[in-house]
């Protein structure tokens, strides 16, 4: 960098407010958003995430039980107090509306 | 143009830019869904709060750390905690199990099931795995599902609508709601894994613990930012319901009383100087700690799906998937397909379900939306959520090589 950038950048109350965001914006694109910023950002996000699915991958495969409908806590559920499945309560607790929210005042 | 986007109640204004931070670099402009996101490069930028669906994506992807949630329930947790008076419950997404350890210097995606149990044991929590709840999302949507595809192919008229929407992601939720609201009827009415675990720990939960539900205080932990205005929404109140047809006179209470995300849970524990990594694993005290593999991987993009069919198929065809595992839902492709195609028993024939998975929605839904309202899609069934990967990449997760930390690793 050149130093009579660097004196723009710190001697910024000389410049207008306009030119020193433009300063600013150059600035910022040139340190910290380099040409690949984005892709490069992409492969690490992409990294993390694989590694956390996997963990929940392998939860399901060291689970017991692996299909919803055979948890014996979700069986005891429906039989000692939801009756079953889209039944009367299940209705009144576990089923909500929808709102349109271009309508709304 | 209405004047808010908001029911009254309902959290405002979570996500927001700190404009002395903020250095106009476009960033989160390019993780924001809904284009909510404003201002001109160079310039601070700030949110359009009725397009803005708090998802968090815009935070966490921010290099320079300039973007905040405004409301934390991390008080009120601690003051519920040291009340002797309260119970209180903590329920626990899939996908936090896979990243607070982050926050303990553990790996990343390392799972620690056992060990937040424990953690959150000592803290005063009782156990309500979320994935309890996902399981029971699944019998209650599957079910939903299977009774809108029999109707449609007997010709029913009042048939619900398919293709069927997933509806436990509040971000994908809030914006079909205000963008294609012609389209809610495609939506499962089926509450999300939270609202489900809030009323149910606070109805049948109550005679489990044994105590009166006002004295239950529910503390959803999550992965996502958007679940505190999801919570917040006034609709949630049915426990309050049920309990006061059922006798009670309490004065009225939401179904899930605070959210705390992942971050803010780790934070809580560093505050009680408890130590997640060290701390020896833990069973959960009640059956709200027994989970599947299907409600576990509700956290990661596909999960939804591949737990429904498997139920789904056990429903249609009397067996149990021969594998369970289905391929073609998992990974990070915008969009994926499956094709699952079974002996359906109640109607005698063979039918072919065709499924979606969506995620990155920002980038991957209109299409797929414009091809339902046009009534040319070709699916049945399609799950949407929010974030890239689905809630292991929420908006409430530890922050990872993101935030301010990735801009010393662009080198
Ligand atoms: S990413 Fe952060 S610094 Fe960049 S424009 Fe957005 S809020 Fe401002
Ligand atoms: S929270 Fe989500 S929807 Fe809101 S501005 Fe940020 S990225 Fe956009
Ligand atoms: S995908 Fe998950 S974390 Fe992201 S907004 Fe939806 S529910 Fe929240």
């Amino acid at each position: 960098m050149t130093k009579k950038t660097h004196l723009f950048a710190e001697d910024s109350f000389f410049l207008s407010r306009r030119k020193f965001m433009a300063v600013g914006a150059a600035f910022v694109a040139a340190m910290a958003i380099p040409v690949g910023w984005f892709a490069n950002k992409l492969a690490r996000r992409n990294d993390y995430i694989k590694a956390r699915s996997a963990g929940l991958y392998q939860d399901d495969a060291i689970a017991k039980v692996r299909v919803s409908h055979r948890n014996p806590a979700i069986e005891k559920y429906y039989s000692d107090f939801g009756g079953e499945p889209l039944g009367h309560i299940s209705h009144e607790l576990l089923h909500t509306h929808f709102v349109d929210r271009t309508k709304l005042s | 143009m209405t004047a808010t986007t908001y029911q009254a109640g309902e959290i405002q204004g979570l996500i927001e830019i700190d404009a002395s931070k903020c250095k106009g670099c476009d960033a989160c402009k390019k993780f924001c869904p809904t284009q909510a996101i404003v201002g001109a490069s160079g310039a601070a930028h700030s949110i359009v709060k009725d397009r803005c669906l708090s998802c968090g994506q815009c935070m966490i992807n921010c290099p320079f750390g300039a973007i905040k949630e405004t409301h934390s329930a991390l008080d009120r947790v601690i003051r519920k905690l040291a009340d002797k008076d309260t119970t209180v419950v903590g329920i626990i997404a899939p996908a936090v199990r896979v990243a607070i350890g982050e926050e303990f210097g553990l790996g990343t995606g390392e799972l620690v099931t056992g060990k937040l149990y424990g953690a959150m044991n000592k803290a005063g929590f009782k156990i309500f795995d979320c994935n309890f709840a996902a399981d029971l999302t699944i019998m209650e949507e599957g079910s939903e599902f299977i009774h809108r595809l029999h109707a449609t192919v007997k010709g029913e008229e009042h048939a619900g609508a398919l293709p069927q929407f997933t509806s436990c992601c509040p971000a994908w939720v809030r914006y079909l709601e205000g963008n294609f609201p012609s389209l809610l009827p495609h939506l499962s009415t089926a509450k999300s894994p939270q609202q489900m675990a809030g009323t149910v720990a606070k109805t049948y939960g109550a005679k489990v613990y044994d105590m009166e539900p006002e004295k239950i205080f529910t503390i959803a932990v999550m992965p996502c930012t958007a679940k505190k205005v999801e919570a917040s929404r006034p609709e949630f109140n049915s426990a309050w319901h049920y309990n006061h047809e059922h006798g009670a006179h309490a004065a009225e209470y939401p179904d899930v009383d605070a959210v705390l995300t992942t971050r803010e849970m780790a934070q809580l524990l560093k505050l009680l100087k408890i130590d997640l990594a060290t701390t020896p694993a833990y069973d959960g005290d009640s059956l709200f700690a027994q989970y599947t593999g299907a409600g576990t991987i509700f956290g990661t993009t596909g999960g939804v799906m591949e737990a429904a069919l498997r139920t789904a198929h056990k429903v249609l065809t009397d067996t149990e998937m021969a594998k369970l595992d289905l391929e073609p839902v998992r990974g990070l492709e915008g969009v994926k397909e499956a094709d699952v195609t079974l002996f359906d028993k109640q109607l005698g024939q063979e039918v072919t379900v065709k499924v979606a998975v969506v995620h990155d929605m920002g980038n991957n839904i209109e299409p797929i939306l414009r091809d339902v309202a046009a009534g040319t899609s070709p699916y049945h069934f399609i799950e949407v959520m929010n974030c890239a990967g689905g809630c292991v990449n929420g908006g409430g997760q530890p922050v990872q090589g993101t935030g301010s930390s990735w801009i010393g690793n662009i080198g």
